[in-house]
């Protein structure tokens, strides 16, 4: 047998999200980010049987078609019984229970609409193909997904209440510990079953009592103003996470037992709802205020359990001491490079997301529609489907059988029932990488540049994707590879490139942007500029026409315009642009992440950025 | 229709079969807090559906769902031909449905909701299936389109719709007709909309045809006031927990509400226009470099509602100033080197005339 909830070491704080699920559907679901092996998928089966007893628990494919996931006709029963009966979809299944999705980020652009469609709704409305239904669909989203392998929309993510975020399982022991009870799990485990029968036994009964509970659990005022004070200063989008903070507040305050809201239960809603929400970090407007405070103390971990001693203080300096303490907890939750949590990832641009399109030719099949058989692959099914309901009237019909538009008398299939077949397929990506080939970093960058180049080409064949590469130093950029998925020729180009001179950064934005605009053209839509640079272009556009340089203080000015310019078109465009910061000394950036503003891109700051690490971030 | 609230799953147990339909309680209209240019938009529309629509955009998680679905509550009743499925007022004699010697019923205006993934043939209407698979019979079975007409068509996500379903729906809007022709049959019907789309920018541009062709477009930002979020986790909680206790304590904003939007369409056809808020409205498109006269249009639709709505019988310079946003934002050239936000150029611009 395999393992179950109680039994299952590390992912507590998974745990502690489906255990405020369980007490508090109000939450809508839980994204759970985990490793391949870490026993997510266990988890969220294990989370079934801690429900009520016929709890509905229904496993949503990634790869789900329209008419399974909404409903649609049932072929056989609609022809045996002479009237539609129509196949409810798995989304209705699901109805007063949980819907699981092992692989969130997998889940289709498609598949995702509908599904928040009907979670904004409680019901299923189906409406294609003759049908006209309406199910109810309340139910609660567990997903799981490995961030390696890419991120979840973010619009999936904002409407699920919890977002547990990766957390890479660095203790030895615990490790140890999950391969000691997987091999129990597999070996004859006898007594440890009926031990953790128990546990899980007591873990529902909490629940049970947790969902009495709720109700009636208080929540002051000035504690729901904190959680929000906590989601302005993290930048949190929307108004919804609000909610979902109080909610989980709640819920937690409700399984400890409590009847009212303490420290603690903040603290949860803030790492489990707003942190993996954050875009950045609190702001220093709010740090400075929080300092002046007096009755800012340290006040940690160790003054838990107390009680009483918060009712005594006024309301005005109180909240604002929650505040506090609620921003210095998420301070130390937050992860020292922002751009891991999903909503900043994602915040600009979607660099990382290849463009998908619908096609007639290969991918992976969505739906059915009419179409030319000459041109189109016929879906055979959804073709008897649409021709069946016509068959008793055709059959009447003189003209019909007159004129031989029917084959043979048993099933009548006219050219208006024809389907066929339509697939959505990832369309391929061009990678334009733009390298600074001016100053002393030069050949170091050139060389990383290189690999992370060689890497992307390696992996481009899977994805369809190509690279392109220009390199600018002196007076002008200059392409050194036009977009290709030669290997070979890139390394050769790179190898023989001279270093160092002036840093004519217009002229490598106007070259990109003509690149891209040029693959375009040969239908490449989507394409992402990376350009490694410290961001210090000192020489403007019109050198390259030979006009005289004018003065430096306006030249700079000139600069700064041209870029600003160039970035506008490139973002008007809609290039995708990464801006990776090669410069050295902390301290005097500044150039590269106005650039990465002007192209509405990502910025990244890797001093010595190695190749994999480049590699990594742009894929 | 009456919409779904959202209610959150039981997580009991229950079965689908025995569970009851879902609740059709919509949260308030008047409760709720801020988002004051899309309300009004949709007011506006009301009061004159021929201010073509309205498209809503913004971030996910403030409330463009809630309030399109909530509107349909304030809405007054209007009157219809007893169960016509096109919600006529009244039927020719000769009615190929047979309705002519019927009595008339008084229905609310009908929100009708486009979900994604509806075919086409669920849009326009198609052959009732049941009765050909049973009968033999040639039947029309009207679409989403008839149920909609005279009312609202709401459509989440517009920017996720397939494109030819977004043609359809476009030219039905445009003429105000739905014709059917399949399966030997061909049917005419009315389908005179109000569409009403809303979507997230960063899910994928708009056409702009498509785009143009709304009367208004509204933007809804997070709120960043800290006591209108109190506010609104206040009252969400309180809906939450009583939805019915809910309704019954804003009742009172609700009836008033109703009460002014039916004045309002009464009066709307008699407030005037002076000459010096329509050359207002002409200076202010020439300014943007707005092309053809749907933007005059639609600024003098909607400064008319606005007056009407407010209960006065002559629009001012002031009327056209406080729409022109939301009537123009959407109709200015784009220009990719332009990094001010619409909204200010359209403010920019009226400060100069």
């Amino acid at each position: 047998m395999s393992l179950s909830f109680t039994e299952l070491v590390g992912l507590e704080l998974a745990k502690q999200a489906l255990l405020l699920l369980a007490v508090n559907p109000a939450l809508t679901g839980a994204a759970i980010a985990a490793a391949v092996g870490s026993g997510k998928s266990t988890l969220a089966r294990g989370f079934a049987a801690l429900l009520p007893s016929g709890t509905p628990f229904v496993e949503l494919p990634v790869n789900v078609t329209e008419d399974r996931l909404l409903g649609g006709l049932d072929l056989e029963a609609t022809l045996t019984a002479g009237r539609r009966v129509i196949e409810r979809g798995l989304l209705a299944r699901a109805h007063g229970g949980v819907l699981y999705v092992d692989g969130l980020n997998l889940l289709d652009s498609d598949v995702v609409a509908r599904l928040l469609g009907v979670m904004a709704d409680g019901v299923v409305r189906v409406e294609r193909e003759g049908l006209s239904d309406v199910h109810p669909a309340r139910f609660v989203l567990v997903g799981t997904y490995d961030p390696a392998d890419g991120e979840v929309r973010r619009g999936l993510l904002d409407r699920l209440g919890l977002i547990v975020p990766f957390a890479p399982q660095t203790d030895e022991r615990l490790r140890a510990e999950v391969v000691r009870r997987n091999m129990s799990a597999s070996g004859s485990g006898a007594t440890n079953e009926a031990f953790e029968d128990d546990a899980t036994e007591m873990l529902r009964a909490m629940i049970a009592d947790a969902r009495e509970r709720l109700p009636g659990v208080r929540i002051e005022e000035e504690q729901i103003r904190a959680l929000i004070h906590t989601a302005l200063s993290l930048g949190v989008e929307g108004n919804r996470a609000d909610g979902f903070a109080v909610q989980a507040a709640l819920a937690k305050a409700a399984l400890d037992g409590r009847g009212a809201v303490d420290d603690d239960d903040l603290r949860l809603a803030v790492r489990l709802v707003l942190l993996s929400r954050a875009t950045r970090m609190p702001e220093a407007e709010d740090r400075r205020k929080a300092d002046d405070h007096p009755q800012t103390p340290e006040r940690g971990e160790e003054e838990e359990g107390k009680d009483g001693d918060e009712s005594n203080a006024a309301p005005e300096p109180e909240s604002q001491q929650i505040e506090d303490l609620l921003l210095s907890a998420a301070e130390a939750e937050l992860p020292k490079n922002l751009l891991d949590l999903p909503f900043a990832m994602q915040r600009r641009g979607k660099s990382g997301s290849r463009g998908t399109a619908l096609n007639s030719r290969r991918g992976r099949f969505v739906r059915a529609v009419e179409g030319d058989p000459r041109e189109n692959r016929i879906a055979l099914l959804p073709t008897l489907l649409a021709a069946a309901p016509w068959q008793k009237l055709r059959m009447q019909n003189e003209e019909l059988r007159k004129g031989k538009r029917i084959l043979n008398s048993r099933f009548s299939i006219l050219s208006s029932d024809i389907r066929v077949k339509r697939f959505r397929d990832k369309a391929g990506m061009l990678y334009i990488f733009v390298v600074d080939a001016s100053g002393s970093m030069a050949i170091n960058r050139m060389r990383e540049a290189k690999g992370a180049v060689v890497r992307l080409l390696q992996d481009a064949y899977v994805h369809r994707d190509q690279v392109g590469l220009i390199a600018f130093r002196g007076r002008q950029a200059q392409v050194l590879l036009a977009p290709s998925q030669s290997v070979e020729r890139a390394k050769r180009e790179l190898d023989v490139l001279p270093t160092g001179g002036g840093t004519p950064l217009a002229s490598a934005l106007l070259t990109a942007w003509q690149m891209a605009r040029q693959a375009r053209e040969r239908g490449i839509a989507q394409a992402t500029l990376v350009l490694m640079t410290d961001g210090r272009g000192n020489v403007p556009l019109q050198v390259e026409n030979g006009e005289v340089p004018p003065a430096a203080q306006a030249q700079k000015a000139q600069i700064q315009a041209e870029l600003q310019k160039l970035a506008a078109l490139i973002r008007a465009d809609r290039i995708n642009a990464i801006v990776i910061d090669t410069q050295a000394n902390y301290l005097s950036r500044g150039e590269a992440p106005k650039l990465a503003e002007w192209l509405g891109g990502r910025y990244i700051y890797l001093p010595n950025a190695k190749a994999e690490q480049i590699a990594k971030a742009v894929s | 229709m009456p919409t779904t609230v959202v209610r959150p799953s039981t997580l009991d147990g229950r079965q689908n079969g025995k569970a009851p339909p879902p609740t059709t309680v919509n949260y308030p209209f008047t409760a709720i807090v801020g988002q004051e240019e899309m309300k009004l938009c949709l007011l506006l529309n009301v009061i004159d559906p021929r201010i073509g629509g309205v498209m809503i955009m913004g971030h996910r998680g403030t409330g463009k769902s809630t309030a399109v679905r909530a509107l349909a509550d304030v809405l007054p009743m209007i009157t219809r031909v007893a169960g016509d499925p096109y919600n006529r007022e009244k039927v020719e004699e000769g009615d190929p449905l047979g309705l002519g010697h019927r009595k008339r019923e008084r229905i609310p205006v009908p929100v009708v909701d486009l979900p994604l993934g509806a075919t086409e043939d669920r849009v326009c209407g198609t052959i009732d299936i049941e009765a050909a698979l049973t009968q033999g019979v040639k039947r029309f079975e009207p679409g989403l389109l008839a149920r909609a007409n005279r009312g609202f068509l709401y459509i989440d996500e517009v920017n996720l719709l397939d494109d030819h379903l977004v043609d359809v729906l476009l030219d039905v809007a445009a003429s105000g007709w739905n014709v059917v022709e399949r399966e030997g049959i061909s049917v005419r019907h009315p389908a005179r909309f109000v569409l009403v789309g809303s979507g997230n920018p960063e899910e994928g541009e708009l056409r702009p045809q498509l785009l143009d062709r709304f009367g208004l477009h509204a933007r809804i930002v997070t709120i960043t006031d800290i006591e209108q979020r109190m506010e609104i986790v206040r009252r969400r909680r309180a809906f939450d927990a009583d939805p019915l206790a809910f309704l019954a304590a804003w009742e009172p904003q609700q009836r008033a509400l109703r009460r002014r939007i039916v004045a309002a369409q009464k009066h709307v056809t008699e407030v005037e226009m002076p000459d010096d808020a329509l050359m207002f409205a002409a200076r202010l498109c020439m300014q943007l470099g707005v092309d053809g006269h749907r933007g005059e249009l639609t600024l003098a639709r909607a400064a008319c509602a606005l007056a009407a709505f407010e209960g006065r019988r002559r629009v001012t310079a002031d009327d056209v100033k406080r729409i022109a946003v939301p009537a123009l934002r959407h109709r200015l050239r784009r220009d990719p080197l332009e990094t001010t936000d619409a909204g200010e150029r359209i403010a920019q611009a009226m400060e100069k005339i």
